[in-house]
Order: C-alpha cells, then structure tokens, then sequence
C-alpha cells in the first residue's frame, strides 16, 4: 500500500530523510515515534506530497508519488490527513468542514455528503456539534472533527501527525479513543506519536526514528520489551519513565 | 453681499451635479475594474508564479512611488507622442483603475497571507484543487481581513479621483474651478466641492467602520 525505497529529503542542506525503506501493507497500523526533528513528520508528510522527495522511490497506492508528473490531487483523496493543529476551517460549521472535500472532490451530492458527514460525526461522538463553529468545540473536539474530515473521504490510508500533542491531558483520551476504534475497523494507518500506551495495544509494528533514518521497526512486544539498538533504548528510557 | 453668490451658486447646482455625476462615473468604474484586476494581481503575487509576482510587485512599486497627478500626464501628454491617443474620460478611468488595482493587490495580497499556512495544507491534503482552495478556504477567511482596508481604500480613489480635473474631466473638482471664476467666493464654492465629496464618502467610512467592527466580533467567535 506504501512503499518508500532509498526515500531521502533535504531542507537546504540538512539532510532529513536518510535513505527510508519502509513497506506497509494495507491493514496495518504503524506508530512512528523518535525525538523531534528526527524527520518522523517529514516522513509522513511526503505520503501525500505535502513535502516533496529528491531522491528514491515512493508508491503509494500504486501511484508514483517521487515521480512530479504524478498527479496528486486525486491520490489526495484516498489519503486522510490529521494534523497535530487540527487546523480546521474556522469559518464553517463542522459539518461543513467534513463535507466541504466529498462535495466539491469526490462530486457527492450535497444531501448524500451531508447525510453521510453526520453519521461519521455521530461515529466520532460529535452529533451533537454539528453546526458548532471550530473555535466552538474543545481541543479534542476539534481533533475528532478533523479526523471525521479525513473519514468523510472515504480514505484507503489515514495519516496521524502527532494528533494528540496540543491537546490538554483530559482530552487525549477521547481522540485515542477514536483511532483504536478506526484501526480495528482494518484501517491502513500511520500514527506519529509519543502515545507508547496506544502504540503498544494497537499498533502492529512500531518503528523508531532517529536523525533522519528509520533506526528499528518491530512489532510492539518485540518494540518494548527487547529493543535492539542502544538509541532506541535510550529514547524509550526517557519516555517511559513517567 | 453673501446672499447674492448663494443664490448664483444655487443657479449653478445642476452643474455641480452634473460635476458630481462625472465624478461618480470616474471613480465607479475605476473602482470596479480596480477590484477586479487588483484581487487578480494580489492572488497571483501570493501564488508561486516567481515572474508573475515580480512583475506585478515591480509595477506596483513604480505606481506607489510616483504622483497620481504625474502618472495620468504620463497617460494623457506623452502617450500621444508614441501614437496613442486618448480622450479625457478613458484616460482617467484607465489611470485610476490602474492606481486602485495597485492598492488593492497589495490588500488581497496582505489578505491572503494572513490566513494560517495549516488552513492551505488541509486544503491540500483534503485533495481540493487550487482554485477550490483559495474559493473555499482561502478567499473566504482573507475577506475578513480585508474588507475594512479594502472599503477604506475606495474612500481615498474617490478623493484622488479629483486629479482627474487636471487633464479637462468636468467632475465636481473641475466645476468648483470653473464656477469660482464667475463667483469670486472661493470658501463657498469649493465649500460645497468638499461637501459633495464628503457625501459620497462618508457613509463609505461607516460602512468601513461597521465592518471593521462586525469581522472583528466574528473573528473571536
């Protein structure tokens, strides 16, 4: 479903993808954590061509995404994207939000896009908001409305940048609570986060990150209880401590 | 010795009217091309075309940096020269349209790059193309943000419209130098010039004002 081959990335000269092979199979949900700037985000953001390649090979979804005359604003659409901003669109109610891509990307006729956006935020415990403007809705809130936009694509791949970290403690939960749900339902997923506890019971593989390369990928048991190289010790040592 | 210039002048009101209504013409149209033009040139100066912006923001710097009054002889006096010429009137809608497509460009311009960088990158990721993303996700959040420039703007183009007298254009600045001839009463004439053009302004900076606040409540929603 995604397959990065010798992917690398600079920004000017820093160097921040450093020869990414990393293959994910529809189905499977993969957590990538590693300490900030390590490129885990930059990895994720190439998937849709939010940032662009220079070097390697990436497909996803069958379609060449290194290639630029690859279209992708079609390929965009099978990919749901969740920011650690939300960034939702402040002048639209959260309906309109979710409904705004269906209606004018895939062509659904507004009723059917509506019908269907309400039952995605009915799915995300939101009915109740569904006229409610962003700055409205709490944190959380506003994250599951985010993910219920991504949703409402009907997405093959759905991607997670650090969706929990500027939500305050309390609300982390409730937005978890809507990713695990998603990942049993057979979601393809990649979620970049520090939530080891999520990555442990959902995840089928976690990897690592680390100065622009992909240090070790495993599944959680394996992950958490005999990681193999010293880094990836050491970055679990400090965030597992409290 | 007043009463009498008042009653000269009231004789003359349906000239000032007539003054008034060139007025209107020079810079209503102006104003609508300027519009038009200037949310194209400001849309395309925050795009990434790099020869389209620098065009753009080259001849927006020449425009700001020279007299209006300078550009429309320009326009008027040395285009003829090279074999273009042009009545009064089309050359003063030309030259304002072109002064209010520059001021406006810089506002929509200002306007767009005020919206978030997160709200483009959802518009992206979502699979909206670009036309769909400054439609719906851009322009709509930008607006508010430019309104209250955008209608202040048009208060000063109608003020500058009064250069457009100098090339001959009989607006109300025009028959205030005209009638001031026949009525030596300068503080009545050009008392009443400065009257009309405050009634086509004022209820334009009200507006101006309301907006400012009405966008301002919204935007803290």
């Amino acid at each position: 479903m995604i397959e990065f081959r010798d992917v690398h990335k600079w920004f000017g000269d820093l160097h921040v993808l450093k020869g990414i092979n990393l293959h994910v199979a529809p189905g499977e949900v993969l957590v990538v954590c590693g300490p900030s700037g390590s490129g885990k985000s930059t990895l994720i953001r190439t998937i849709n061509r939010l940032e662009t390649i220079q070097k390697g090979e990436l497909i996803v979804d069958g379609m060449k995404v290194h290639d630029p005359r690859t279209p992708m604003t079609k390929l965009r659409a099978e990919i749901g994207f969740v920011f650690q901003q939300f960034n939702l669109y402040p002048h639209m109610t959260a309906l309109e939000n979710v409904t705004l891509a269906p209606i004018k990307v895939r062509r659904i006729p507004r009723r059917e896009a509506e019908e269907q956006g309400k039952e995605v935020l009915a799915k995300v415990g939101l009915a109740d908001k569904l006229y409610q403007y962003p700055a409205q809705l709490s944190g959380g809130q506003q994250q599951r409305v985010a993910i219920a936009r991504g949703l409402c694509m009907r997405p093959k791949i759905m991607l997670f940048d650090e969706p929990t970290s500027a939500l305050d403690p309390e609300m982390i939960n409730e937005v978890l609570e809507v990713m695990r749900a998603l990942a049993h339902e057979g979601m393809t997923m990649i979620v970049v986060t520090h939530e080891m506890g999520f990555a442990r019971e959902v995840a089928h593989r976690v990897a690592f990150m680390d100065y622009g390369e992909l240090i070790e990928i495993a599944p959680p048991e394996e992950f958490f209880a005999r990681p193999r190289s010293e880094r990836t010790r050491h970055f679990l040592s400090k965030i597992l401590t409290h | 010795m007043w009463g009498v210039y008042l009653e000269q002048l009231l004789q003359s009101l349906p000239f000032f009217l007539q003054g008034l209504w060139m007025t209107i013409a020079v810079s209503g149209l102006s104003l609508m091309a300027g519009t038009a033009v200037g949310f194209l040139w400001g849309i395309l100066r925050s795009s990434r075309r790099r020869v389209a912006k620098a065009l753009i923001g080259a001849w927006v710097d020449v425009i700001r940096g020279t007299p209006f009054l300078v550009q429309i002889f320009v326009l008027f006096f040395i285009l003829p020269e090279f074999g273009v010429h042009l009545e009064a009137f089309p050359a003063a809608v030309l030259a304002l349209s072109n002064l209010a497509a520059c001021f406006i460009c810089e506002i929509v311009s200002a306007g767009i790059e005020s919206v978030p960088h997160g709200q483009r990158e959802a518009a992206v990721a979502s699979g909206l193309n670009g036309y769909q993303q400054l439609r719906h996700v851009i322009l709509p959040q930008a607006l508010r943000v430019m309104l209250p420039p955008l209608v202040g703007q048009y208060v000063l183009l109608i003020k500058d419209s009064s250069v457009v007298s100098a090339i001959g254009v009989v607006d109300v600045t025009r028959v205030g130098w005209l009638t001031v001839q026949r009525i030596p009463q300068g503080i009545l004439v050009f008392g009443l010039v400065g009257l009309l053009y405050f009634a086509i302004c004022y209820p334009l900076i009200q507006l101006s004002n309301a907006l400012e606040k009405r966008l301002g409540r919204s935007a803290r929603r």
